[in-house]
């Protein structure tokens, strides 16, 4: 690449196009919607209920219902972006978290052996899915809206019906999902581990770029020797991994299984992912989005309540976010993703990242210098930050 | 949001899009008669195939060499993209033999095809419209770095490797390298994937229409591209139905009509008014 030099310091400029620029890149992150989300509800809710909505007691239990929320969705979301649903994330929640409690109190497995055993469970339940969707090219939609009905059934038979009940550990219950530092639960620790880990797969592996190209365009990817039907497969897994995840915390949590543990969790998830800024067409999202569309999600829930609204408001307000949520994705978004840099970048990113950072340099360079009037240390600096 | 966006001065792109692709050097090249001891990098021996009661090919054979471009000419129907497939390991033969390099080959299946650098190069599936260009370009391949099974994509490696790849066909990307596949023009589309080929070791560059949906400033560019990759010794099929096309690139020239080889000849044997009749009158 030629150096940039030439379209940034021949006519640097204005400070509008390089505030433009910054905001057109902010809006190219999948993320900018759910962020806007969250804000707006934000301010809303501490609004109408000031003594209540920004309080520790309130962020605890906002975190406490995404984490368990989210970990299912961050799955759903990383197979979104390959190009599938899962409707069956739910009903494996509740299939696992019946495996932990059967282990325990039926077989006295100890807790370390029984969520990992549930987790695996997930993942095969997952992959069932997968192969049969690869196999026998059905849409994953009807696929999994087949084995949702099929393993919430098992779990009916299986519990017939009845809560069951389980003495936890004071240790499990801690490590799943005890308090930690300042009252937070560790489901929240958890949450964020696993969405780190799976930006990071999305974002920064070979498997990522995979699952990205393979949900948009297959045949392509196919072409240049991406195994699209093992990715699939994989990311059924991951799916019903982490669906498998949150069912333990949940057992953790209640010290239960119940035959409808579960239940509305995947459209849920769905819509979470959807808030999060991910394409339901595959190939495009974030799995930080789909963290703060969890957010959002537990803020209405529990922000509601705290405003006294009616209980069929969650829905409707739920409902209204989802479909907001993909209109400005799809329309915004797309024409965002076609938008070009604007003029003085020369169509050049890196000379755009120069100017951006040239610009907040000289703003700093320029705080150094009242300081400093020979600007020495300015001088001396600038040359320095305009390089990324 | 975007209102200083749009308003803070026109967007910035000439009309023209191929803007975007500066050519390094080209130069013309004469055409010579293939050499005697030549090996072909790809030869096709009497290759039939038919579906249930419908015969696709009879008994075609063709050969296609280092440094040339065999242009593959044929109307709808005539069996083109069912040798491609062949030739790319998708389909299998009914009968006739596949050589590479001199040896027989059965394909198992497309992967064996393309660990032996036969490259295909599809119309619509050149690169995925939301994914970088970067991420475009090495996509199947890409770099990574740690060790053992903590290895992770090296995304400065990539933008190295995608730069050298666009060097190879003889061009510079002047554009963000993070600019997404669906801002790209179909042309530059193709020459990215003739780049992200030659790039990549291919033995065999197959062309499925590259020109066919483009505007004719493109498609020139595109052919240019093609022939810049055969100077550089790469052997090439180009399958297209634009004689002009075929002509203006091509060292030989197959014409297919109904699953046979109807004539093949070198390009300064023949002249578009006979290719053009010959064409209609096989077809």
């Amino acid at each position: 690449m030629p150096e940039p030099a030439k379209s940034t310091s021949a006519a640097a400029p204005s400070w509008i196009v390089i505030f433009g620029e910054a905001a057109r890149r902010f809006l190219l992150r999948p993320e900018a919607t759910a962020l806007a989300a969250v804000v707006v509800l934000f301010a809303v809710f501490s609004i109408l209920s000031p003594a209540l909505f920004p309080t520790k007691l309130t962020y605890i239990s906002v975190m406490s219902v995404a984490a368990e929320l989210g970990i299912v969705s961050i799955g759903v979301t990383l197979l979104m972006i390959g190009g599938h649903f899962d409707l069956s994330v739910g009903s494996v929640l509740g299939l696992t978290s019946y495996i932990v409690v059967a282990l325990m109190r039926d077989h006295g497995v100890p807790p370390i052996l029984a969520a990992p055993a549930a987790i695996i469970g997930g993942a095969l339940l997952g992959a069932l899915n997968g192969v049969v969707v690869v196999r026998f090219k059905i849409h994953s939609f009807v696929v999994t809206l087949g084995s949702m009905l099929i393993w919430r059934g098992v779990l009916i038979s299986l519990t017939g019906g009845f809560p069951m009940m389980v003495s936890i550990s004071p240790a499990f219950r801690g490590i799943m999902a005890g308090p930690f530092l300042s009252g937070f639960r560790m489901s929240m620790l958890w949450f964020f581990a696993i969405a780190i880990a799976g930006t990071f797969l999305q974002q920064r592996t070979r498997f990522g770029n995979w699952v990205q190209a393979a949900g948009q365009n297959p045949q392509a990817a196919r072409n240049l020797g991406v195994p699209v039907g093992r990715i699939a497969i994989a990311l059924f897994a991951l799916a019903g991994a982490l669906a498998a995840v949150a069912g333990v915390i949940q057992v953790a949590r209640f010290s239960s299984v119940d035959a409808l543990r579960g239940e509305g969790m995947a459209l849920q998830a769905v819509a979470v992912t959807v808030i999060g800024g991910t394409l339901l067409t595959g190939g495009y999202g974030s799995v930080i989005g789909t963290v703060l569309g969890a957010i959002t999600f537990a803020m209405i829930q529990v922000g509601l309540v705290l405003v006294g609204a009616p209980g069929h408001f969650f829905q409707t307000l739920t409902g209204l976010i989802v479909v907001g949520a993909v209109i400005l994705n799809t329309d915004v978004a797309g024409r965002m993703l076609r938008s070009r840099p604007l003029r003085g970048f020369h169509r050049s990113s890196e000379a755009a990242d120069a100017a951006i950072l040239a610009a907040a340099a000289r703003r700093e360079s320029r705080d150094v210098e009242e300081a400093d009037p020979q600007g020495r240390i300015g001088a001396a600096d600038r040359g320095e930050r305009a390089k990324p | 949001m975007s209102g200083p966006a749009r308003s803070g001065g026109e967007r910035n792109y000439s009309g023209d899009r191929e803007a975007g692709i500066v050519d390094l050097h080209k130069q013309p090249r004469p055409i010579e008669p293939v050499a005697p001891d030549a090996v072909p990098v790809m030869e096709a021996i009497s290759i039939s195939k038919a579906f249930g009661p419908t015969t696709a090919l009879v008994e075609v054979s063709l050969k296609a060499y280092a440094g040339r471009i065999l242009a593959l000419l044929g109307d709808n129907g005539a069996g083109k993209s069912t040798l491609i497939k062949i030739l790319a390991g998708v389909f299998r033969p009914d009968g006739g033999e596949l050589r590479f390099r001199g040896e027989t080959i059965a394909f198992a299946d497309p992967a064996e095809a393309r660990r032996l650098g036969i490259a295909t190069v599809f119309q619509d599936l050149a690169v995925c419209e939301l994914l970088s260009i970067t991420r475009n370009v090495v996509l199947g391949r890409e770099p990574l770095k740690g060790f053992g099974p903590f290895r992770w994509f090296d995304l400065k490696r990539a933008e190295a490797m995608t730069r050298a790849a666009f060097e190879g066909l003889g061009v510079r990307w002047e554009r963000g390298l993070d600019e997404r596949g669906l801002n790209i023009s179909g042309g530059e589309r193709q020459s990215l994937a003739i780049a992200r080929a030659m790039f990549f070791g291919s033995s065999l560059l197959i062309l499925d229409e590259p020109t066919s949906a483009l505007a004719v400033r493109q498609a020139s560019r595109v052919l240019d591209h093609i022939a810049f990759a055969r100077d550089q010794g790469q052997a090439v099929m180009l399958i297209t139905h634009n004689f002009r096309h075929a002509l203006s690139v091509a060292d030989d020239i197959t014409v297919l009509a109904q699953g046979r080889v109807a004539a093949h000849f070198r390009r300064d044997q023949i002249e578009l008014e006979q290719l053009t009749e010959l064409v209609a009158r096989v077809a």
